[in-house]
């Protein structure tokens, strides 16, 4: 008796838990005037390659649901009316086997993944950063900014070599241009995610990898490494700001001036471990032209930059 | 071997007074354990319990007995997992957000970045290897022979030998709680990170023995369990009639037989580059970091159909019971095991579209991961027409059954979006993967749930408290809800996972709403452990007859319960798919043999356990580099197995005249035949003469 | 499905199978098929990681193949493993006419033989660190020593096994687990054999040419 009052309760609670998800959202839904939704990176693409991966999004989603809710829908359709409690339902304990469904429960799954496989085929290549077609026709004759990308332990190097600038934890593109990223890392392997403008590609030691993406909107927008390596990694953030064309060019030129230049032996002092706790922002004026390979170079040849015991942040 | 920072001596090796954590949260868990040790300790020395110990448990080669404690192992380390994925949440509640308040010492929340980090990879690499397998391999243990009619596995030493080392793997993972750290590199044990220049403390080396070690054991479990399955089957189980779970069974063992030394190879390689200064995984001197994902996820990711397969088999036995109904599409069912089982092995890419190869590679690798779905699907749908027609009972083990179905639609449609690379480009690594995974991992959790309810009372005589074991569902379901409906909508967001410190006060919110998904968790867990007090307490109340659900269809159900130790007194002839369902429509559920014979059963043995604690000290030694300890465990190890080899009598024979005692006092109490005499609908077991 | 056969006998004597026995030995084969799967993968992960750590960039600059291997010697090598294993099918000859001098001595000669073998590839491995070439120096002699000194270890194994087993036999004669350790002692010695050709194909060979 008792321990049936119980379950009542404890299936209320149940009820309760699962009813606020959905209340959870319409708050959210209710404070999206105030910005909330635009708090959804991956809804609000700012450039031709993540409004690709939404796109794909969107569709998986929507074929998916298309079998996932009929599915649920009838499973729990047959187990409520064939129920024990339930006499006066049909009840055919040998029934076991029929050719028919058989058929139907494997051709409709084979179907879509067809369907599916095939979206993901084009979608591949759609997005790929070594052949960047979206770039292309998005836009069409622009000559297009170099950026190399250097991670250290734990912040981000952007090198702009054709300005002979360089800025640390903080990426300024110019609107509308394409920018091509060539990408390596000091010590372990990083992730290069901008969730507005770009899809997520590793940056890893000794090797060279690549992204492109053309930013449609001027804005700031958020940028992170998205693959754990080490203590310092929940604050290796930047912030990306994308400007006009007239406003990257007089950035640029306001850089040159910077006091601090940058080659190899600065490198190896700028990439000891550091935890960028505060977002620091660093500028770099005479860039060395081939930074980016002595780095690779130095790696490949066995050059770490060795975490202490111990570690940082340990007690 | 290469340079070590800080103090190595030849007699302690890295060992040093320095090596225990200071830290008040793993004091408070010291303090704990070894509150727990003593008690533990003093109720065996003080109740004379010893002896019954070492005779019962720790020598035993009883495939049921090994299996249980397999399963002990997994609730222990699930608890242990549990409680790491409370700390986690605490602290990224608590981080959430510049302003947000620091503890302990901690800028935010009440965790070090390091201690964070080794909490996340200590809890991945406790719930997959040792949580969740330990249990499925104990519930293989426990119930494959039974459902094949055998009296005993192909090699109960054999099968001994992988709980110990299992043990062993588990041993070391608590151990280095108090003594020393663990890896901070994830479960997977990211590249380069986990090499000496970025990792410099004993925590990885933790990490790759107690994996390693208590790999040995699951794949020497597997072999046993394969050759079981194809050998020890009793006249009449061929191969169309084996039922589903030990189906299951075959095709993930298969899986872990092939699959866990690859992850062998993947951290012994791992361990040279650390222990003598090679370059295989290194960025570089001509090392290649991405071999390291390569191999590590040809293990992984077969590893994940590992844990499910057994999951769909449990729920493959549980659905038909309850709906009283056979299984729907018994052959598609079976070819759908082992098409997921093969194809797991063409995935693993999937792991890493991002790191950079060609969009040819990447789409080979997301149409092979989506083929996935296709038997997957099969097998939704044919749970879906086993309920069809039936009179569905929702008992607790259905309960857990209806509730994986329904996770593993959730999962498998977040699944289908990682698998294409255009989604998973922006997913990856995100929380959005986080809750994927958990939800996957859910469906085997459930399944363990349903399993373990479900045959409890063959192995213990009596069932679970029903009303609790509900509660215990219904507050487990809501909490899983809680946290990881919102870890979806926060991966769409743009949070990345593994973050000690979340810079975004926007996902305040999510976190919020996810502990208190915690807060339903700790309660569930409260219910599951007032349910097992409740039910050993009021055992007597809640005994059962050989078939404790009343529409149990398998062999298993024959036996009595609990099962006495040589499995069945004589062997049973089988004689159709669902044997028991067949012998009842017979008439003949309860006919028992005519006359007894001798039975040849192995002898309990040491051995295993000697050669376990040889491991322990081996893994001990590597760990600190106590190189004079490696080498006399190691040789200790071999020295024994030869020793070992040289006994000539294991078996013994239990005399046909103590069977029949035996037999007779087990079907002589069997309960509810008092009272309405009916469980769940369907008459129950009565005793009945023998051979009548 | 739960339909029962049409026909059947349902006596209740039909329900139970008295004097129902395993074959042990077959099982025990079985098994150790199942355990050579397994090893089969360990080699199979190994040569993966070999041929991607083969790239003349994964030498680092150092030595390669070429100055690693010493066609002789490795051919000498693979005549003592075949050699050892010839004579080990001569045990097998024996066992099948239950001559335990014969087993015996086909177990001596090929524990000699494979002796032999270690021998020629201790030599080998001394030689290459006078040389000064260590599997430290690069990924590519990583991978090459890793691989070549497994199989080095399986053969210490396989020996010290065979020892055991010639002082079981030898002491306890043709029992069901000497047999069977005998048959699992072939299948794991005609292995190693293969795995000895297929190193020698796929690393010695390519040195070669
Ligand atoms: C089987 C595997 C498994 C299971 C069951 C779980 C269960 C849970 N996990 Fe786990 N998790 C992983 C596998 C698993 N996890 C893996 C592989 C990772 C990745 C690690 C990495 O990044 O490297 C991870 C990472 C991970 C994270 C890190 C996210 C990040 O990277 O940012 C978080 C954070 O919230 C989390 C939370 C949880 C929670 C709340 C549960 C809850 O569901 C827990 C519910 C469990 C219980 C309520 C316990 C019930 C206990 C009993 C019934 C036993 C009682 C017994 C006794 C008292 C003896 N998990
Ligand atoms: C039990 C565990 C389990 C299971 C069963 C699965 C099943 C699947 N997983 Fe999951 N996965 C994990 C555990 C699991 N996964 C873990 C632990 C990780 C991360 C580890 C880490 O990084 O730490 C991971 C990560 C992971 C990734 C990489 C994410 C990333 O890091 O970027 C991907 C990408 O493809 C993926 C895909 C899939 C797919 C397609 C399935 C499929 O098998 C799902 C198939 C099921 C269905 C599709 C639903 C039922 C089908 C129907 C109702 C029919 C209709 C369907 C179709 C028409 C297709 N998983
Ligand atoms: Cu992939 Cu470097
Ligand atoms: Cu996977």
């Amino acid at each position: 008796m008792q321990a049936r009052r119980y379950d009542t309760i404890a299936r209320r609670v149940g009820y309760l838990a699962r009813s606020l998800v959905p209340l959870s959202l319409l708050f959210l839904s209710g404070c999206s005037a105030h910005g909330l939704s635009r708090q959804f990176l991956l809804f609000r693409p700012a450039g031709p390659l993540s409004a690709a991966d939404l796109r794909f999004t969107i569709l998986d989603v929507a074929v998916m649901l298309g079998i996932i809710i009929p599915t649920a829908v009838m499973t729990t359709y047959f187990l409520l009316r064939y129920r024990k409690t339930r006499a006066s339902a049909a009840y055919d304990p040998h029934w076991s086997h029929s050719n028919l469904i058989e058929i139907v429960v494997w051709t409709i799954p084979v179907l879509t993944v067809a369907l599916l496989g095939y979206e993901s085929y084009k979608g591949t290549y759609a997005v790929n950063p070594y052949d960047p077609r979206m770039i292309k026709t998005a836009a069409p004759g622009r000559a297009p900014l170099a950026v190399d990308v250097i991670t250290t332990d734990w912040q981000w190097l952007f090198i702009y070599p054709q300005q002979h600038i360089a800025i640390a934890n903080k990426l300024v593109i110019p609107r509308g241009t394409p920018v091509v990223f060539r990408m390596t890392s000091a010590t372990v392997v990083n992730d290069f995610f901008i969730p507005n403008l770009s899809g997520m590609i590793d940056v890893m030691p000794g090797m060279r990898t690549k992204q492109v993406l053309v930013a449609d909107k001027t804005g700031q927008y958020k940028g992170y490494s998205a693959n754990f390596s080490g203590s310092g990694f929940s604050w290796m953030g930047f912030r990306t700001h994308v400007v006009s064309r007239s406003g990257f060019t007089r950035w640029a030129q306001a850089m040159e001036k910077s006091p601090r230049h940058l080659d190899y032996a600065q490198f190896n002092v700028f990439a000891k471990p550091t935890t960028n706790t505060d977002g620091k922002t660093y500028a770099f004026s005479q860039v060395h032209a081939r930074l980016f390979d002595q780095v690779i170079k130095g790696v490949l040849a066995g050059k770490v930059y060795t975490t202490r015991l111990p570690p940082p942040g340990a007690a | 071997m290469v340079n070590v920072q800080g103090p190595w001596s030849p007699l302690i090796g890295r060992l040093s007074l320095g090596a225990i954590p200071d830290n008040p949260i793993i004091a408070g868990a010291f303090l704990f354990s070894a509150v727990l040790g003593v008690v533990i300790l003093g109720y065996l020395t003080f109740g004379h319990k010893w002896g019954y110990l070492w005779r019962e448990w720790l020598t035993t080669v009883d495939h049921k007995k090994i299996g249980v404690m397999y399963i002990l192992i997994g609730l222990v380390m699930l608890f242990r997992g549990f409680i790491d994925a409370v700390m986690m949440r605490t602290q990224q509640v608590l981080a959430d957000g510049p302003h947000s308040p620091g503890f302990l010492g901690a800028a935010h929340g009440y965790l070090l970045p390091y201690h964070f980090d080794q909490i996340y990879s200590a809890h991945g690499t406790i719930m997959i290897l040792f949580a969740a397998t330990p249990i499925l391999v104990g519930l293989m243990n426990i119930i494959v022979p039974l459902q094949i009619g055998a009296r005993d596995m192909a090699f109960p030493y054999l099968n001994a030998l992988g709980l110990w080392l299992t043990a062993v793997g588990a041993a070391l993972i608590m151990l280095s709680l108090f003594l020393g750290d663990f890896s901070h590199a994830g479960w997977v044990g990211l590249t380069p990170l986990t090499e000496m220049a970025y990792s410099p403390g004993v925590g990885v080396d933790y990490w790759i023995w107690a994996i390693q070690i208590a790999s040995v054991g699951t794949t020497l479990g597997a072999a046993n369990l394969i050759a079981t399955i194809i050998k020890m089957r009793a006249p009449g189980m061929t191969w169309s009639r084996l039922p589903i779970f030990t189906w299951t069974s075959l095709s993930t063992n298969i899986i872990a037989l092939t699959s866990f030394p690859v992850l062998g190879v993947a951290l012994g390689l791992l361990g040279a580059d650390r222990y003598f200064g090679t370059h295989f995984f290194t960025a570089g001197l001509g090392g290649n970091l991405m071999l390291y994902a390569d191999l590590f996820w040809i293990w992984g990711h077969p590893e994940v159909y590992f844990v499910i397969l057994p999951a769909f088999g449990m729920m493959s036995e549980i659905i038909p019971t309850f709906a009283e109904k056979p299984l729907f599409g018994y052959a598609t069912m079976v070819a759908a095991s082992f098409a997921i089982a093969g194809v797991s092995w063409s995935v693993w890419l999937h792991h890493f579209f991002t790191m950079g190869a060609g969009p040819s590679v990447n789409t080979f690798f997301s149409i092979a991961t989506m083929i996935v779905g296709i038997p997957t699907g099969v097998k939704v749908f044919n749970w879906a027409f086993t309920v069809y027609h039936g009179r569905s009972r929702f008992e607790t083990p259905m309960l857990w059954a209806v509730g994986a179905l329904f996770m593993l639609l959730l999962g498998g449609l977040t699944g289908m979006m990682l698998a294409m690379p255009p989604i998973n480009y922006s997913v990856h690594n995100s929380v959005f993967v986080v809750a994927h995974f958990h939800t996957m991992l859910m469906v085997v959790i459930y399944g363990i749930m349903g399993a373990v309810a479900y045959w409890f009372p063959k192995v213990f005589g009596f069932k679970l408290d029903e009303p609790l074991g509900k509660r215990f569902f219904w507050f487990f379901t809501a909490g899983t809800i809680m946290v990881f409906i919102p870890m979806y909508t926060s991966g769409f967001m743009g949070m990345t996972r593994r973050l000690d410190y979340i810079a975004n006060p926007a996902l305040l919110p999510f976190e919020i709403a996810e502990e208190i998904g915690i807060g339903l968790y700790v309660v569930s867990v409260y219910y599951f452990v007032r349910q097992l007090f409740v039910s050993v307490r009021d055992r007597a109340s809640h005994r059962v007859g050989a078939d404790a659900w009343g529409s149990a269809r398998t062999l298993e159900w024959l036996t009595p319960s609990p099962v006495p130790f040589y499995n069945y007194a004589v062997t049973p002839r089988v004689h159709a798919r669902d044997e028991l369902v067949w012998r009842r429509e017979q008439g003949l559920e309860a006919a028992t043999a005519a006359h007894y014979e001798d039975i040849l059963m192995p002898k309990n043995t040491p051995v295993p356990l000697v050669i376990g604690a040889f491991a322990m000290t081996l893994g001990f030694g590597l760990v600190w580099r106590i190189w004079w300890l490696t080498d006399a465990s190691f040789l200790g190890i071999i020295l024994t197995v030869i020793a070992r080899s040289f006994v000539r009598d294991t078996d013994y024979v239990v005399r046909a005249g103590e069977v029949r005692k035996i037999e007779q006092g087990l079907r002589g109490n069997t309960p509810g035949t008092g009272g309405d005499g009916t469980q769940g609908g369907v008459g129950v077991w009565r005793p009945q003469e023998s051979g009548s | 499905m739960a339909t029962p056969s049409g026909g059947m006998d349902v006596a209740a004597d039909g329900l139970w199978e008295a004097h129902y026995h395993h074959d042990a030995i077959a099982t025990r084969t079985l098994g150790f098929w199942l355990y050579m799967l397994s090893d089969a993968m360990i080699f199979a992960g190994l040569f993966a990681a070999y041929g991607v750590l083969s790239h003349h960039y994964n030498a680092a600059g150092g030595p390669t193949l070429h100055t690693l291997v010493q066609p002789l010697s490795a051919y000498g090598e693979t005549l003592a493993v075949f050699a050892s294993v010839l004579a080990y099918g001569g045990a097998m000859v024996a066992l099948k006419n239950h001559s335990r001098t014969g087993v015996l001595f086909g177990l001596g000669a090929a524990f000699i033989l494979g002796a032999v073998f270690l021998g020629l590839e201790l030599r080998d491995f001394a030689q290459l660190f006078q040389a000064g070439i260590y599997p430290q120096d690069s990924g590519y002699l990583s991978a090459f020593f890793a691989l070549v000194m497994t199989h080095g270890l399986h053969m210490v194994f396989g020996l010290l096994w065979m020892a055991v087993l010639f002082v079981q036999v030898a002491t306890q004669g043709f029992t069901d687990k000497t047999v069977y350790r005998l048959l699992n002692l072939k299948l794991f010695w005609h292995f190693q054999a293969i795995l000895w050709v297929l190193i020698f194909t796929f690393v010695d060979m390519r040195g070669v040419l």
